[in-house]
C-alpha cells in the first residue's frame, strides 16, 4: 500500500473558532496525548496563534482539576 | 471595566444546603468588594482528574462578575484561599463582557464524560465511523 500523508490543518481556522474556553475540556483533550501531555504543534497542526491559547487554557483546565497533570491511566 | 470570572470547587461530600451556603456567603463577599455579579450558577457536579484534598468528585460553581475595588478584590481572592467553603478555586480575567447565563446544562453533558455524556456519545461515534468509512473509500480511490 501506498504511503499517503495526512494533511495537517488548523482545527480552529477549519472550524472557524477564535476563542479556546477553559470549562471546553472534550476540546482540549484533542491536543493532549494518552497521558495528558500537550502535543507539540508539529504533530496537531494548529497555528503558532491558536495554539498559545489551547495552550493556556490547558493549564488553567489543569489547575482548576478538569484536566490531569499526568493521565497514567490508572485511575 | 474589567471583567472576572470566578470557578470554585465545592465538596461533594456536603449536603446541598451547604452548597448554598458557600453560593451565598460568597456571593456576599464579591458584593463586598463593589463588584457587580453577573451570573453565579453550579456547572454540576464533576469527577475530578486527579483528587484534590482527598476528594474525586466536587461541585463546580460559576460566577461572572464586573470588577469592583482592586485591593478589595485581592483580598477576596485570599479569603477564599483561607476559608474552607470551597477545596480549589480560580479567578480569570475576561477579555469581553460575559452573557448572562441561565444554566450550564448544554455545557454539563458535554463535559460530564461519566454518566451523563452516554447520551451523546454513541452519536458521535457513529459520525466518527462515518468519518473513517469515508477515509477509507478515499483511500481505496
Amino acid at each position: 500500500m501506498a504511503f499517503q500523508t495526512r494533511r495537517k490543518y488548523c482545527f480552529f481556522k477549519e472550524n472557524n473558532i477564535t476563542a479556546v474556553d477553559y470549562k471546553d475540556v472534550k476540546l482540549l483533550k484533542r491536543f493532549t496525548n494518552d497521558n495528558g501531555k500537550i502535543m507539540p504543534r508539529r504533530v496537531t497542526g494548529t497555528s503558532a496563534k491558536m495554539h498559545r491559547k489551547v495552550v493556556s487554557a490547558i493549564k488553567r483546565a489543569r489547575t482548576i482539576g478538569l484536566m490531569p497533570f499526568v493521565d497514567s491511566g490508572s485511575e | 471595566m474589567r471583567y472576572y470570572e470566578l470557578i470554585y470547587i465545592v465538596s461533594s461530600n456536603v449536603e446541598r444546603k451547604k452548597n448554598d451556603q458557600a453560593m451565598k456567603e460568597i456571593g456576599e463577599k464579591i458584593q463586598e468588594t463593589g463588584s457587580k455579579i453577573i451570573n453565579h450558577i453550579v456547572w454540576g457536579k464533576k469527577k475530578l482528574a486527579y483528587p484534590i484534598k482527598n476528594n474525586t468528585y466536587g461541585t463546580y460553581i460559576l460566577a461572572h462578575y464586573q470588577g469592583g475595588d482592586n485591593d478589595k478584590l485581592r483580598e477576596f481572592d485570599s479569603w477564599l484561599k483561607l476559608s474552607d467553603l470551597t477545596i480549589r478555586h480560580m479567578i480569570v480575567k475576561l477579555d469581553e463582557k460575559p452573557d448572562i447565563v441561565e444554566s450550564l446544562e448544554g455545557d454539563k453533558s458535554e463535559n460530564d464524560t461519566a454518566e451523563k455524556g452516554e447520551d451523546k456519545s454513541p452519536d458521535e461515534e457513529s459520525l466518527k465511523k462515518e468519518k473513517n468509512k469515508d477515509e477509507e473509500n478515499k483511500e481505496a480511490e
